[in-house]
């Protein structure tokens, strides 16, 4: 491959003109996104996107070049302005960036599929969804039947002054189909079996034939129905059980992006954030009850938060962020993890060849209980409460303290068993009182993992494809409805 | 830059070559410089160069897309039979009829030699003197600066052929004291044209005041909204309200409604390209003109933005709000304005018994209930509490839920000064502050709760 031999070159003339070290990265994506909405193609685009970025320490400083013009001179001029670009952060300098001794990586990674989404016929494809929407557009109160399908195909190399030289070939694959009903001023929607696209793996087609869009088309409608004159979800303090459809998210805003280590050193202050979890509290505050275990871990098969090596070479970790409910670890990189005295735990990623790297999640995931407890035998152990279930609105403070999410559709529960549906659930609380009253998560039968394929950070943004493996969990005295 | 004529040249020769019967080509490429920064010193500097043509191709009344990022005429064409190959496989869409027409468009200045020269070297002087700055008061500084040039051309096979070059130049500046953060920002197309000594003080000037955060019973409260917490908001409005499907759909609380009011008769809201303080690209994505639109008008639903195929839907005409080829999303506004009014910030502070002056909106979400136009969001940056016409103390972050037609029914007063508040790609929004009464706060920042 030529640019792996550019990039060696580009490299080695950084090597010679004084650099700490530098790193290059070549990437190659194809997409294909279908939406189809009630009997249009409302959007189909395929897509392919190839470029390489190099970035350069120099004297303790960043700088960081990308281009798509795929020549020797341009890959070798490209590192050139890298390294301008660091000369000039280095004008600002105040503390020398240090990378952590992580050995230098040289391997391959490729994820496993059964069938390539992007050879499969189009019609195969649009034939799918429109069954679906077919049963969804059974009642003419359903305005907008839609359904998505996205597949992402990446080919990736990285190369640094270490000697790193890693391969890695990604595919993904995702669909989800939602209903709005809209009646007597109402609005209301289901999805399945997610929000915003569905769910995303890194498998093939057969995931998205295993997520059975048109089997669970008809609950669906039914239930966008149902809201339409069900009853408010009433405001005040209650149990609250949240289906592992909304955990993922709660998991993603409240434990996920506060134990990026980047957001707790200040490095996001301006845009996304920073965190109430910052380093003087890693081994001693108690984030959450003991039913709560976070792990951050890149080796999950199939998941769009697993990879062999991260964005700047670290093999792929499985490592603790709570432990029983005290906070013992970080989301981190080679710069930033010798701040702690610790070793990068894999969690730096970029977009596309055009962005830098940051820390991103990985799949942090909510182990699931120790008892097999299943969700009906929740719902049967509580007396009084709400189930939860699939996001609809999500906001959180710039430290990742006070959240507010809203669901698709909740229940009432009184003595053990949901007696009636409600509509436009909100629940809101602060992160470590929250997490502090979960008294339980159910088993590994109801655990799964969920792709997130948008996770936004940084500046220019980047949406990066994370993951969360979750189970559906109990929470008490929790603040329903939204406070005058 | 590439430059027009060899643009143009090429993908006139793509079209004239293309398999299709009838071919659409947008162009968008250029070459951004972004630096960040943090306890006043850079840790993110980055330039990147990209192109990205979208190849649209019609087959009768099947449309097909495939999106390359390489400005190669042979893999143009070959992304013109990939996307005629995907058009062959789709159903008719009943709402094509055919690309728009050549068409004449508003003169606008978006782009300015000084900006594109503007170097990472520049960018880091800039900032060293800003960091002097704030080190004299003994702040640290955090942000953002961005210098871009950028190209964007529209052809198709009716002869339509536009092109309009653009720079961007945005500063934010994140003074941090050990007891609170302020913000401070300014976007113009012409570098030369921000005065980054007074954004800088304007931010550092903020931040001392931010200090000795006091909590706040929550509930209703008279509120002085800054021109960025507007833009916030005018964006999720753009987003489930005044955009083409939300309307057609029935999801929005314009649908069905158009004529009716909404909000109060002090408030008219409008999507301009050509405004005193800031200019817009004059075409959209298909090609069309930009438009003026009346979105709101003296509080009564006047109408929403449209493309070509929202627009045939909705037996209309496009608007010139067409987003890029293949996104699923409809029409949406890009340069958001809301009139100004007579007042200023300083009297509207001067006329408040008890509210509080509110800097910055954090992760605002408008889909809690679309058709109330409910909204949820946390004050951020610095939160006053002004009492008998005076700032007298910064207050915690808080928590708001509102519905923004009642909002915007309860609007006091607006500023005669308006920001322009920018996203990349030539999107804006120009903002006044506005007075709001009762204001409905729900929750604050903090590590216990009650």
């Amino acid at each position: 491959m030529e640019i792996k031999e550019w990039l060696k070159a580009a490299l080695k003339d950084l090597s010679r003109s004084g650099v700490d070290y530098a790193d290059g990265r070549y990437l190659d994506r194809e997409t294909e996104h279908i939406t189809v909405r009630n009997e249009q193609v409302a959007g189909l685009s395929r897509k392919s996107d190839c470029g390489f970025g190099i970035r350069v320490l120099y004297k303790g400083s960043w700088g960081f070049a990308a281009s798509a013009r795929l020549t020797e001179a341009d890959v070798m001029e490209t590192g050139r302005r890298a390294l301008d670009v660091a000369r000039a952060s280095y004008l600002t300098q105040r503390e020398p960036v240090k990378l952590d001794d992580t050995e230098p990586q040289r391997g391959t990674y490729k994820t496993g599929f059964e069938v390539d989404p992007l050879a499969v016929p189009l019609d195969r494809k649009l034939d799918l969804l429109f069954s679906a929407l077919k049963i969804l557009r059974q009642d003419k109160r359903i305005a907008v039947a839609e359904g998505e399908m996205s597949f992402y195909r990446t080919d990736k190399l990285f190369l640094s002054t270490e000697g790193a030289e890693i391969a890695q070939n990604i595919l993904e694959s995702g669909a989800g189909i939602e209903a709005t009903a809209i009646g007597d001023g109402d609005v209301q929607r289901r999805s399945y079996p997610s929000t915003m696209g569905g769910d995303v793996a890194t498998y093939g087609y057969e995931f998205v034939e295993s997520l059975r869009l048109v089997e669970n088309a008809e609950r669906m409608r039914e239930e966008a129905l149902a809201l339409l004159t069900a009853e408010p979800c009433p405001a005040g303090r209650s149990d609250l059980i949240i289906d592992s459809s909304q955990l993922v998210l709660q998991v993603h805003e409240s434990c996920g992006h506060p134990t990026e280590l980047d957001r707790a050193l200040g490095t996001e202050i301006s845009y996304a954030g920073g965190s109430f979890l910052t380093p003087d509290k890693l081994g001693k505050l108690r984030y959450g009850s003991k039913a709560v275990n976070i792990y951050g871990d890149a080796t999950i098969p199939g998941s769009i938060g697993s990879f062999g090596y991260d964005d700047e070479g670290v093999p792929a970790q499985r490592f603790p962020i709570i432990q029983e409910g005290m906070f013992v670890g970080y989301l981190t990189s080679r710069e930033t993890a010798p701040v702690l005295g610790r070793t990068s735990s894999g969690a730096m990623r970029a977009e596309s060849w055009h962005h830098i790297p940051l820390i991103r999640m990985i799949n942090v995931n909510l182990e699931p209980g120790e008892e097999d407890l299943t969700l009906d035998e929740l719902i049967a152990d509580t007396r009084n409460g709400i189930l939860v279930a699939t996001n609809k609105s999500w906001s959180i403070d710039d430290l990742r303290l006070n959240f507010q999410f809203g669901c698709e559709i909740a229940w009432e529960i009184k003595g053990g068993k949901k007696v009636r549906m409600l509509k436009n659930p909100v629940y809101t609380g602060i992160t470590p009182q929250f997490w502090n009253s979960c008294d339980a998560v159910c088993g590994k039968s109801d655990w799964r993992v969920w792709g997130l394929p948008n996770c936004g950070k940084g500046e220019p943004p980047q949406t990066m494809h994370v993951a969360h493996g979750v189970a559906p969990a109990r929470f008490r005295n929790i603040e329903v409805g939204v406070k005058k | 830059m590439i430059g027009e004529q060899q643009i143009l040249a090429l993908l006139k020769r793509v079209i004239d070559r293309s398999p299709a019967e009838r071919t659409e080509l947008v162009f968008m490429g250029g070459r951004s410089g972004l630096t960040r920064y943090t306890k006043s010193s850079i840790h993110q500097n980055v330039i990147e160069e990209n192109t990205q043509v979208y190849v649209r191709v019609a087959d009768g009344k099947r449309l097909g897309v495939v999106t390359i990022n390489r400005m190669d005429e042979e893999e143009l064409l070959r992304a013109a039979a990939q996307a005629l190959d995907a058009a062959k496989h789709q159903p008719e869409n009943p709402y094509f009829e055919d690309f728009p027409q050549p068409a004449q468009y508003q003169k606008t200045k978006t782009y300015f030699e000084a900006t594109a020269e503007f170097t990472p070297a520049a960018r880091a002087e800039t900032m060293k003197r800003i960091f002097a700055q704030a080190d004299r008061l003994g702040l640290e500084v955090a942000g953002a600066f961005t210098s871009e040039e950028g190209e964007i051309a529209v052809l198709n096979s009716n002869g339509l052929s536009a092109y309009q070059p653009l720079t961007h130049a945005q500063i934010t500046i994140v003074p941090v004291s050990e007891h609170g953060m302020s913000r401070s920002s300014a976007f113009s197309h012409d570098v030369t044209k921000i005065d980054f000594e007074a954004v800088a003080a304007n931010g550092l000037e903020r931040c001392a005041l931010n200090k000795d955060q006091q909590e706040i019973p929550l509930g209703q409260m008279d509120v002085i909204l800054e021109p960025s917490c507007l833009a916030e908001v005018m964006m999720w409005l753009g987003f489930i309200a005044f955009g083409s499907n939300s309307f057609i759909e029935g999801r929005s609380f314009m649908a069905g409604r158009l004529g009716e009011q909404s909000m109060g008769e002090n408030v008219t809201i409008y999507d301009s390209i050509l405004e005193p303080e800031a200019q817009g690209l004059p075409f959209d994505f298909q090609g069309f003109p930009k438009q003026k639109v009346a979105l709101i008008e003296r509080g009564i639903n006047r109408g929403v933005v449209f493309d070509m195929l929202s627009a045939n839907q909705a037996k209309t005409r496009p608007t010139g709000h067409g987003l890029p080829p293949g996104m699923p999303h409809g029409a949406i506004p890009w340069n958001v304005c809301l009139a100004p009014g007579d007042s200023s910030l300083e009297e509207m502070i001067s006329s408040c018994r008890r509210g509080l002056l509110v800097t910055n909106f954090h992760y605002v979400n408008g889909f809690l209930d679309p058709k109330k136009a409910l909204m949820t969001g946390m004050t951020r940056y610095g939160t006053f509490f002004v009492e008998d016409g005076k700032i007298k103390h910064a207050v915690k972050n808080l928590r708001w839920t509102e519905s923004m037609l009642r909002a915007f029914s309860n609007v006091k007063a607006i500023s005669r000064e308006r920001e322009v508040i920018s996203d990349e790609g030539g999107s804006f929004a120009l903002m006044p502050a506005v007075y709001v009464k009762d204001f409905t706060f729900t929750g604050v920042q903090k590590e216990e709760s009650d």
